[in-house]
């Protein structure tokens, strides 16, 4: 069989597209696997909460365990390193406002870096 | 109208309606897959009444749940493994055997009778005595011990005799005039001319150890060694409440299979139909 003929063949291509789109989702699973992952606090009105402690929880089969803690910083930003996992629960709280409500953080593979479109809101406001 | 285009209306009328028929027919038996698919993209229940035709807010992250919740790509491994084992073996052994059966030869009545007979009796009752035969040769907990009872299928070998059968027995002849061993004979030049016959070996050989369930339950001694069946029901076990991702999970062990068939589907239909005429 030549090379020609062997591109022709089913049983040739298919494998092979299958290796080539394996191949390039392991290249960009390679260069994304830093386990960053970062987002923003605001409170009801969309305004930056400072200095409030954001809870990321990892899936441990059925349930979410508490994995890391952070600070967010005076723009609201928070930022979390060596995240394993691909299932994630993120929270805040900060004095005065409560809780926020847990968000449920999905990815694609373990340790995907991610930066969330959505921040994690407070239901009170900042005086 | 003359007579002749009434009539070819009348054909494709009727093809028409054939064809509808049909496509109503592969409709609903593609409900149930369709079904399958549509609770593994989705996080709904699948006991909800009314049901929903559509899946509401899919997304293919029960699929991520399951390569990363249990040792999948471990179980897809030795699924490949073994199933990659079964096909290999099942094309040289039946061919050879099937090879065998088109000679004539004493006793040949006899061993059909008997391939015949052992056809009726289910794997199920024969599977102390495997089990205790694999002990023996030490292949409990092995890729080859999973592999053992698949090496050589009777169907099959009865695909190949039919299409071996179909070979003029002349071109047999001049192929051993020019010096070519039995092995040469069945390798080089009939195996070539029996495509369909090899494509319904693979993708039989390929779904029966794919979808093998008990002979790897009762001879795999670790969860390393377990085959994607296996890995179903443990996950099954673990997550009876997550729907979505035992039928992602589902899914990714029938893609695979159903991969296959549809790679060798037009081989394999015309190497059952030759069996069937031939046989």
């Amino acid at each position: 069989m030549t090379v020609q003929q062997a591109l022709r063949n089913r049983w040739v291509i298919v494998p092979l597209a299958i290796a080539v789109i394996l191949l390039a989702w392991n290249g960009y699973v390679a260069l994304n696997d830093g386990g960053m992952v970062a987002g923003r606090v605001v409170d009801r009105n969309g305004r930056a909460v400072a200095d409030a402690t954001v809870i990321l929880l990892e899936r441990n089969f059925v349930t979410h365990n508490e994995r890391q803690r952070t600070k967010s910083d005076a723009s609201g930003h928070f930022r979390f390193s060596g995240n394993n996992n691909h299932s994630l629960q993120l929270e805040a709280e900060a004095a005065g406002l409560g809780r926020s409500e847990r968000v449920v953080v999905r990815l694609w593979f373990r340790a995907q870096n991610i930066v969330l479109v959505e921040p994690l809101r407070f239901a009170g406001q900042l005086p | 109208m003359p007579a002749h285009c009434s009539g070819s209306g009348m054909r494709s009328r009727s093809t028409y309606l054939r064809h509808a028929a049909l496509t109503l027919i592969s409709g609903v038996m593609l409900v149930p897959f369709y079904w399958v698919i549509k609770t593994a993209v989705t996080d709904e229940n699948i006991y909800a009444y009314p049901p929903r035709l559509l899946p509401e807010n899919p997304h293919l992250f029960n699929f991520v749940d399951v390569w990363y919740l249990i040792p999948f790509p471990r179980y897809l491994l030795n699924s490949l493994i073994v199933s990659a084992l079964v096909v290999a073996c099942n094309v040289v052994f039946n061919a050879m055997a099937g090879y065998a059966l088109t000679k004539r030869f004493p006793g040949r009545q006899a061993i059909l009778l008997v391939f015949l007979s052992c056809m009726l009796i289910p794997f199920q009752a024969t599977i102390i005595p495997a089990y205790l035969i694999t002990a023996k040769l030490g292949l409990l907990n092995s890729y080859l011990g999973l592999a053992l009872p698949l090496l050589s299928t009777i169907v099959s070998i009865f695909v190949f005799k039919a299409a071996f059968e179909a070979i003029p027995p002349s071109l047999v002849d001049a192929a051993r005039i020019d010096g070519l061993s039995e092995g040469r004979i069945i390798f080089r030049v009939l195996m070539p001319l029996s495509r369909a016959a090899l494509a319904t070996n693979v993708v039989l050989s390929f779904i029966w150890s794919w979808n093998a369930f008990l002979w790897p339950l009762i001879i795999t001694r670790e969860p390393s060694m377990q085959t994607l069946p296996l890995g179903l029901a443990r996950f099954l076990s673990y997550l009876e409440d997550t729907t979505g991702a035992l039928y992602a999970f589902a899914v990714m062990v029938l893609a695979p299979s159903i991969f296959v068939f549809l790679m060798a589907q037009k081989e394999f239909i015309r190497g059952l139909t030759s069996g069937a005429t031939k046989g």
